[in-house]
């Protein structure tokens, strides 16, 4: 064999040689790769699965919040008023009067009157219960009637004056249970009140079968 | 006799030198996939398992109901003891 057959057949030998390495190392490169893509494919296969629901339950979820919203809204405007309703609004989240009511377009613009500014939730809401209270009386465009960090004082001027200047004169709270100092023998007939309270009560309730008309 | 060396020249310079350059070329590039693949089958195995709270949805949605339904008997009590606005001024 000459010189230049060998030096080919050398030649192809180190090309094939040169093939076969890259090669193993690229499918071994390739292997490796198909192993991660199963994991890969497994795990999205896992969140489509899990996220499968959620858009019904999320719209199912959004449908009952629209709804309480809703009636919310619709409640707040029957029983105040838009233009209150935006004025309780903006005075318990300051700001929040701007957006207005969903339901209710363009009671954003509306010009909210000043009522938590000055008062309260619990003023407030006695004043809006008793409507003939007197801090119900100022107008909300005056000045403010008191600090609104003392808000408790306020509330407590709804009530008479012996709970603010003399606690202790009012009566105590009846004390109740097995330690109290008055106790009470079981009624032999629970339900039924053995006299009635007034000028109209009798000691002998047989004796006037009329009279047990007050049952509990 | 020429031709056979020109031939192995050509075979040993040129040919070998290419394939190797070829063959390198997508070793390293297939090389450089696998650290991708694993960060992306771990991300997407970290994100299934942050997904596993999903099936409390269904928890938020039974509350969801029952918080409206509260709220709704709270507002039709509400709307029978208060004063609608205009009914007042």
């Amino acid at each position: 064999m000459s010189g230049a057959g060998v030096v080919l057949i050398v030649a192809v030998v180190l090309i094939v040689a040169a093939l076969a390495w890259y090669l193993i190392w690229t499918i071994v490169a390739l292997a490796r790769i198909t192993k991660g893509l199963d994991r890969t494919i497994a795990a999205v296969g896992e969140i489509i699965d899990k996220t499968a629901p959620v858009g019904a339950v999320v719209t199912t979820i959004n449908t009952s919040l629209d709804a309480g919203v809703s009636a919310l809204e619709g409640l707040l405007v029957k029983k105040a008023g838009v233009s209150d309703a935006i004025g309780l609004i903006d005075g318990l989240y300051p700001g929040a009067g701007a957006d207005g009511l969903r339901d209710f377009p363009g009671s954003g613009e509306t010009t909210a009157p000043r009522i938590a500014e000055v008062y309260t939730r619990g003023v407030l809401t006695l004043a809006r219960l008793g409507r003939e209270a007197p801090i119900a009386a100022a107008s909300p465009n005056g000045p403010a009637l008191r600090d609104p960090s003392r808000g408790a004082g306020a509330a407590m001027g709804l009530y008479p004056e012996l709970r603010q200047s003399r606690p202790q004169k009012m009566p105590r709270s009846p004390v109740i249970g097995t330690d109290a100092p008055v106790q009470y023998e079981p009624s032999e007939s629970p339900g039924v009140r053995r006299r009635m309270p007034g000028a109209a009560a009798v000691l002998d309730p047989e004796a006037r079968p009329d009279a047990d008309a007050g049952t509990v | 006799m020429t031709l056979y060396w020109i031939g192995d020249a050509v075979l040993l310079l040129v040919v070998l030198p290419v394939v190797v350059y070829l063959l390198h070329g997508v070793l390293r590039a297939a090389r450089s996939i696998v650290p991708s693949v694993d960060a992306i089958s771990a991300a997407a195995v970290a994100g299934s398992k942050d997904l596993d709270a999903t099936a409390l949805l269904l928890t938020t949605q039974d509350q969801a109901a029952r918080t409206i339904a509260g709220v709704a008997k709270y507002g039709g009590s509400l709307d029978v003891i208060l004063d609608d606005a205009d009914a007042v001024s």
